[in-house]
């Protein structure tokens, strides 16, 4: 029997180049029963954690499966031909990880630049194959580094060194004489560790260049090595390797001709097959085995070890976690540790001794309390979180007493996995706790995990359709028809929605290897905020490349890599949320000299739940969007767990699993609660009932189903989390498959109705890639109480906070000052003798709390300006020639500054501000005189201007501060819009169910969830708001409207639930924005074109502007 | 908004590159065709021209009748014009702009104007926007305030502006100059009727056109001699070229060889008393240094020779071989018609190294033949086969060298090709291919005979 090992693997980690995955290869290799496969990338190791990944679960499956060889293709910029490197033990695997280190600390990200000299300084224990270029091929492919790229900036980065210009070649040294001079150099520098690598592509000569071959490899007394430089696990990838090779050189098919591979043969070829095309050379086959027996290094052995620094001296991790454990439970429980906690936090803390985990918590606990020591609020989530043990070290501000989560679900023994925290931080000083963990463990113990980007269905069809030659905007047509969930091949009906014909052979083709290559990674890029810490040199674990910041590395895996080896990350996260909670603390302490934390908000006020009850929440942390605002009336939250499950419910699992309706029928006793159970053959009728217990039998929990799957298809916990696991990562369609099956019949087998089975599955489908698991429905659930429990008793406070942390959250600011003053909170204009950078908050005549709009509202101001205008304003500015002379603005900040109007507390208004500011000139730039500079100008005798009508103040509010203090802009279109019988937004809200009716307002939201094509519209007035909902038909027949209208006037139907819900759904649409042109005499002129000319469809709804900034004021 | 948002918005759009510069030109051939109502036309990009009809409206029974068969000829042509008259350049802008169809009479011009708002002085935006805010939104309203706070605040030009659109200064347009006519031609007392005379004609035009050519920097890619025969016939003979060129000896030698050509010769009858020589279609030539070496030369004799053979032959009778890159065999390479061969990126494939017998045949089948073949499975080569009823019997072969077809030019998939380079025992060398990889594409693999090696 002919025996194979195949070294030259080039998988789709080398982008655009392999077309296969590295698990296609690994079934491949199985199938043709290898010895061995030797993934090699081009100067990555990427995808060898791919490979092994899939060759353990084949060998879990079969028993058995071919070894797996890690290695690199490296690819020289100085003329040598392409190695493949091959670490024959785990001290030459880190020699080749310094290597490609090297080789990407001084190449712009994305690239290696290496020299054989590199390869010679690092050829310690790595096999090298020196693979000759195919017939054809002299130039080098890697050229000189872009003119651009900083050569100073990488050798900082703590490259060894720049390559010399000098040493770049375009020419690969490809001669006989060079290769054999080159074999002889490799020889003399690795002994026994070098081999002349072969293959047979097809030229016609092949036997005689195999003769050849030989001679060289002979004459330079290295061995002959057989491979088939595999670029696809099958023949039928030659399309798609064609359509990656387009993509990569921006070619066209048609234009590409000999760039192309000129067959189909570089797939992975059994050993039969090879041994007929080696018939000349058998040794060389024979020489695979010997080579890959050579091999003794394997990804088992990459012994990770966390880093030990927060231990002291003379103490093991577990003691120190323990002391500081207990020491912590004294504090949270200052009146005696409840006995269960105290039961529970011993279990945990065996189990953490037991994993031997203890140094991942002292990490975590490390960076919380350098938060905790600056001031920075931070919250722990994910399955390790939430234990007792977080909780007592301040990790996570969930008791659990109140909350009953069982720490060893999350963290299971049998499932080998990593704990896993995520810690949230501020947004906005993030950044201080990750330059904390660089100075603690050193650029070469921490860096960023990967985040690996692959093709989606947009980019795919963008790419592909070029390659056949489709233009930009056919493809771009093809692309936009792909709504929603871009992981998700593209199919007939949306390209039949992008009006085209699914049977056109070019289109046809085009989404074919679209849909083939989504799921390809496309490049590597830096994860936001996982970080790998080590306490050897992570540069000998994994190549790392520089990150775009300044001195940030990234390693080549991603998190999923990271798990399937058993290392571990924290997650340091940033969270918008945060940083408004510790801003309204601030303020409450200031003003109101009260001192509040994440743990000391009073908790379980009936006022908060009472708020949120009426989904009164704008503001409020991950339920105020309009999803989330319908389901409040409904939920009715009453305790902190009901907040768990709101936070969980309006998710894509429960929804697409229709976990919803029957947990909301269940919770409001129109129906009784049941537990689903299996045969009683096969167990006890109440088995599911400690799974479900806490959602009324109807799982919500990525938890739960997970459980589920256990419990009632019996799944080992291994099975189940692989479930998980196939859902999210998703491409791997057969193994989604047999768990499917697994799971639905399992569970019919068992006796339950298919019916439910069926639903689980869709609803762990849905958690794929969004899961949200309690653990985290309880973090967030935290942070939704107390930022509504400040809404509730501070509301100035809160608008203030959520200003000062924008970007976050949902709403405009418009919205959130609206909500604010129906809360009774006075705000006050931006003006120069009052405002500062931030919102402020000032006392109001009766005493409470008013909100002083900040120079941060005013859109195009700088905060050095309003730095430059606070510092000079001293006891205030008497007029505007003081200000002008003392603040020393440029010209353009005051024209900005009297544009928003904030010149009221000197009796000036915009107009004439403007006006008077036109005249001034701009002040020199000579900083010794700037004061005097100001030119005293010759008092002007002014005819008066024309006074500015109200409405067109408004208008021009908006455009500056996308927000008016005046009024609403409906309001000056009521008496028209009235006299046409429209209602007004509060009309519609108390209109009886059923009624037609037709309300008008300016669009604040355009939402088009999911794939099914409804579109939520939410229109505001002067009243309030109005939610409209338009069916996919209607969408298409007022497709333009729905999409640009900023002022809409629906007609339609009055939907009341029985909660008080109201929705508008829409039969007619019309777009009104014109009327916009009548608030100002004749504004229309100038504004019709940027007005009519409709906003940004897919953008955020905070960011919508309902009057676009105008460009050229200035 | 940007082209993504328009079309979520109407996903159907059809969208149309701006061409600025195609824009440009038809505006241009818009003044051209102007000319008949004044020689005065100004350009005034992107989108308008200025006519200056001083004297003229006579012609065309006044002003308002000419206004209106300017805008109507213009309609008919499928144009969207707007237009007006008035006493200045700037206000009959505005006008336009705003009050189509308007002739402005002159004492009521500025209470026209002054009614119009501010964007028609073509401020820019930034003082526009300004009035604007000021609440200045009619030119009338502008122009109430006093000329001291407008020049303080947006300068001096800006009143020049406002008093040009009222009239109160005057501003000349600036007609645009007329292309450069590449023509020559020749007027004869005496009708010229030999051969000699209309050659030498013929040449003496050749170098004042070429002198004209070179101020531009162009050459001629395609030239015209007119004859205008004294009784009244006219005879056009076109050359052209592989090379823009100006050289006055070249272009005569072509016309000389073009006549000598003619299956229907010149016939002078009594005489030419005219001959215009015209570049109808010229193109700008590359400078090249004149020392640079005989290989410009040469490229320049090899184009004379194609010039003169299609002069003689026809432009479409001589080719040449160009590559073409693609790796199946039979169309590597193209025939062009050398006139119009553009100058190819592609590298012909090097089918020979050296010491080596050249991989490709030198003579290709356009139609491959089919041979019985007896090989080995799965790809051996062949030992024997018969072509056109011959028994070949394989002496030496190489190969096989598979070449895979272009799959996205077929709708279904074709069959891969194995080449063999064979020799017989009469020492014949064949190409021969195997289509269909047994086993994987067929399990009855056919042969064909492509070429044959010297």
């Amino acid at each position: 029997m002919n025996r194979y090992a195949e070294i030259a693997v080039t998988t789709n980690f080398s982008f655009l180049r392999g077309a296969s995955h590295p698990h296609e290869f690994a079934l491949a290799a199985q199938a043709h029963n290898l010895d061995a496969i030797g993934i090699a990338d081009r100067n990555t190791l990427a995808g060898v954690v791919r490979a092994y990944e899939a060759l353990r679960e084949i060998k879990e499956d079969t028993g058995k499966a071919p070894k797996l060889l890690v290695g690199a293709r490296l690819v020289f910029v100085d003329g040598t031909p392409e190695i493949l490197a091959y670490p024959s033990d785990r001290t030459a695997y880190g020699r080749l990880c310094r290597l490609l280190s090297e080789g990407k600390l001084r190449a712009p990200k994305g690239e290696c630049l290496l020299t054989l000299e590199d390869l010679l300084k690092w050829q310690e224990g790595l096999l090298l194959v020196l693979m000759p270029p195919h017939p054809g091929r002299t130039a080098t492919e890697i050229g000189p580094p872009a003119k651009s790229w900083n050569q100073n900036l990488a050798r900082k980065q703590g490259g060894s060194g720049v390559i010399p210009k000098e040493k770049f070649a375009k020419t690969l040294l490809a001669s006989s004489q060079e290769l054999e001079a080159l074999l002889i150099k490799l020889k003399h520098a690795a002994p026994g560790r070098v081999w002349l690598g072969a293959f047979m592509p097809y030229r016609g000569d092949d036997r005689r260049r195999l003769k050849n071959w030989q001679r060289i490899a002979h004459a330079a007394g290295v061995p002959l090595i057989a491979t088939n430089d595999v670029l696809y696990h099958t023949p039928e990838r030659r399309e798609l390797q064609d359509v990656l090779t387009c993509i990569r050189e921006h070619l066209t098919l048609e234009a590409a001709g000999r760039l192309l591979e000129a067959n189909a043969e570089r797939y992975l070829k059994s050993p039969d097959e090879m041994a007929r095309l080696f018939r000349d050379a058998p040794e060389a086959v024979a020489e695979t085995i010997r080579f890959a027996e050579r091999i003794t290094f394997s990804l088992d052995q990459l012994q990770y070890h966390y880093p030990d620094e927060p231990v002291p001296k003379g103490k093991t991790a577990d003691q120190h976690l323990a002391d500081l454990t207990w020491a912590g439970a004294v504090e949270r429980y200052p009146g005696g540790i409840p006995d269960s906690v105290r039961e529970t936090l011993c279990k945990e803390l065996a189990l953490i001794k037991k994993m031997q985990i203890a140094h991942y918590f002292l990490t975590v606990y490390d960076l919380v309390c350098f938060a905790k020591s600056r001031g920075i609020l931070c919250q722990g989530r994910g399955s390790a979180a939430n234990s007792a043990v977080c909780f007592v070290l301040g990790i996570t501000n969930v008791d659990p007493t109140e909350i009953d989560l069982l720490f060893e679900r999350f963290v299971s023994e049998e499932r080998r996995e990593p704990p896993d925290i995520d810690v949230d931080f501020e947004h906005e000083r993030r950044e201080e706790v990750i330059q904390y963990i660089y100075q603690r463990y050193g650029p070469h113990r921490a860096a960023l995990t990967a985040a690996r980007i692959c093709y989606r269905s947009r980019s795919a069809i963008r790419e592909v359709g070029k390659v056949f030659g489709l233009s930009e905007d056919i493809t771009a047509r093809l692309a936009s028809s792909v709504w929603g969930s871009r992981d998700d091949e593209l199919k007939a009906s949306e390209v039949r929605q992008g009006r085209f014909d699914p049977e056109n052979l070019v289109i046809a083709r085009a989404v074919r290897y679209a849909n083939q290559i989504i799921g390809f990674p496309r490049h590597l890029s830096q994860h936001v905020g996982g970080l790998v810490l080590s306490n050897d040199r992570l540069d000998e674990i994994v190549p790392i490349g520089p990150a775009t910041m300044k001195d940030r590395f990234f390693i080549e895996w991603d998190k999923d890599d990271i798990d399937a080896l058993r290392m571990m990350k924290v997650d340091v996260l940033a969270l918008g949320m945060l940083t408004c909670i510790r801003k309204a603390f601030a303020l409450i302490e200031k003003h109101e000299h009260k001192r509040l934390n994440l743990a000391a908000v009073p908790r379980e006020d009936p006022a908060v739940y009472a708020m949120l009850q009426k989904a009164d929440a704008i503001g409020v942390f991950q339920v105020e969007s309009r999803a989330q605002m319908n389901m409040l009336p409904r939920l009715k939250p009453k305790t902190f767990y009901d907040l768990v499950i709101e936070v969980a419910i309006v998710r894509p699992g429960p929804i697409q699993g229709d976990m919803v309706h029957p947990y909301l029928r269940r919770r409001s006793g129109q129906e009784a609660v049941t537990y689903e159970s299996p045969a009683p053959e096969h167990g006890p009728p109440d088995e599911l009932h400690a799974v479900l217990d806490k959602t009324l039998g109807v799982p919500l929990f990525q938890e739960q189903a997970m459980k589920l799957a256990i419990v009632a298809a019996k799944f080992t916990p291994a099975e189940a989390n692989g479930l998980r696991r196939a859902m999210a990562t998703f491409r791997n369609i057969g193994t989604i498959d047999r768990f499917r099956r697994k799971l639905i019949e399992g569970m019919v087998a068992r006796g339950y109705r298919r019916e439910f089975a069926e639903r689980c599955y869709r609803q762990i489908e849905g958690f794929g890639s969004y899961g949200f698991p309690e653990s985290h429905a309880a973090a967030f659930a935290h942070l939704v109480y107390v930022s509504a429990w400040i809404k509730c008793f501070h509301p100035a406070a809160f608008a203030c906070a959520l200003l000062n942390s924008q970007p976050m959250g949902f709403y405009a600011p418009a919205e959130i000052v609206r909500d604010a003053r129906a809360h009774g909170v006075e705000v006050r204009p931006v003006d120069v003798n009052f405002s500062e950078w931030d919102n402020t908050l000032e006392r109001g005549a009766n005493g409470a709390l008013a909100l002083r709009l900040g120079f941060r509202q005013i859109g195009g101001f700088s905060q050095a300006w309003a730095a430059k205008l606070v510092g000079a304003r001293g006891n205030g500015y008497a007029d505007m020639e003081k200000l002008i002379h003392r603040a020393g603005l440029p010209k353009r900040a005051l024209i900005i500054l009297a544009e928003a109007d904030s010149f009221g507390s000197l009796g000036i208004d915009r107009r004439t501000a403007l006006w008077r500011l036109r005249r001034i000139s701009e002040p020199q730039a000579l900083p010794l005189f700037e004061a005097q500079h100001v030119e005293e100008q010759e008092p002007e005798e002014l005819a008066p201007l024309p006074t500015m009508p109200p409405s067109e103040h408004v208008l021009v509010d908006y455009e500056m501060l996308r927000l008016s203090l005046r009024a609403h802009l409906m309001e000056f279109l009521r008496d028209l819009f009235a006299a046409e019988g429209v209602l007004s937004c509060a009309e519609i809200g108390t209109a009886p169910d059923g009624v037609h009716a037709a309300a008008a307002g300016i669009v604040l939201v355009r939402q088009m969830p999911g794939e099914a094509g409804v579109v939520f519209v939410t229109l505001s007035d002067e009243t309030g708001m109005c939610n409209v909902v338009v069916w996919p038909k209607l969408v298409e027949r007022f497709r333009r409207e729905v999409m640009s209208a900023r002022l809409m006037l629906v007609e339609g139907r009055v939907q009341r639930s029985p909660e008080g819900i109201v929705h508008l759904v829409a039969e007619r649409i019309t777009d009104r924005t014109v009327e916009l042109e009548r608030l100002s005499e004749d504004y229309g002129a100038a504004l019709s074109g940027r007005v009519r000319a409709g906003q940004y469809v897919h953008c955020h709804p905070r960011n919508e502007r309902v009057i676009p900034r105008s460009r050229d004021f200035h | 908004m940007t082209l993504a948002d328009a079309r979520a918005i109407v996903p159907n759009l059809e969208v149309v590159e701006a061409d600025e510069a195609a824009d440009f030109h038809l505006l241009e051939r818009i003044a051209d065709w102007c000319g008949r109502f004044t020689p005065f036309v100004a350009l005034d990009p992107p989108c308008a021209l200025l006519l200056d009809i001083t004297g003229v409206a006579h012609l065309f029974d006044g002003e308002a009748a000419l206004l209106d068969q300017i805008r109507a000829e213009l309609a008919q042509r499928g144009f969207a014009v707007r237009g007006a008259i008035a006493g200045t350049a700037a206000a009959a802008r505005a006008l336009a702009r705003y009050q189509n169809g308007v002739v402005a009479p002159p004492q009521k011009e500025a209470e026209l104007i002054a009614r119009l708002p501010v964007e028609a002085l073509f401020l820019d935006p930034a003082t526009t926007h300004a009035l604007r805010r000021a609440g200045l939104k009619t030119i009338g309203q502008v122009a109430e305030r006093r000329r001291s706070e407008l020049t303080a605040r947006f300068g001096s030009q800006m009143v020049f502006m406002l008093d040009h659109a009222l009239g109160r200064v005057e501003l000349p347009i600036t007609p645009r100059l007329p292309t450069p006519d590449y023509r020559a031609e020749r007027q004869f007392a005496e009708p010229v009727i030999t051969h000699e005379g209309i050659l030498a004609t013929l040449a003496s035009l050749a170098c004042s056109l070429a002198a004209v050519m070179e101020k531009q920097g162009l050459g001629a890619r395609r030239l015209e001699a007119v004859f205008f025969r004294s009784d009244g016939a006219v005879r056009c003979i076109a050359i052209e070229t592989a090379a823009p060129t100006r050289d006055a000896g070249i272009i005569a030698r072509l016309f000389r060889e073009k006549i000598d050509a003619l299956a229907d010769p010149l016939d002078p009858g009594f005489g030419f008393d005219t001959i215009r020589l015209s570049a109808s279609r010229t193109e700008r030539v590359e400078a090249c240094p004149s020392d640079f070496a005989a290989e410009a030369e040469q490229q320049k004799e090899l184009h004379f020779l194609i010039d003169r053979l299609a002069a003689r032959f026809g432009s479409e009778r001589v080719l040449l071989f160009q590559p073409n890159n693609t790796h199946i065999p039979e169309a590597a390479f193209v025939l062009v018609p050398a006139q119009s061969a553009k100058p190819t990126q592609d590298a012909w494939v090097a089918v020979r190294s050296w010491g080596e017998a050249p991989r490709r045949p030198l003579r290709i089948f356009a139609n491959p033949e089919s041979v019985d073949v007896m090989a080995e499975t799965p790809e051996g080569p062949p030992r024997q086969f018969r072509w056109r009823h011959a028994l070949h019997t394989v002496r030496r072969v190489e190969g096989p060298e598979r070449i895979a077809m272009e799959w996205w030019r077929h709708e279904t998939p074709q069959p891969t090709r194995d080449y063999f380079r064979i020799e017989d025992e009469q020492g014949c060398r064949f190409w021969l291919y195997r289509e269909g990889i047994y086993g994987r594409e067929t399990l009855a693999p056919r042969w064909f005979l492509q070429g044959l090696f010297a």
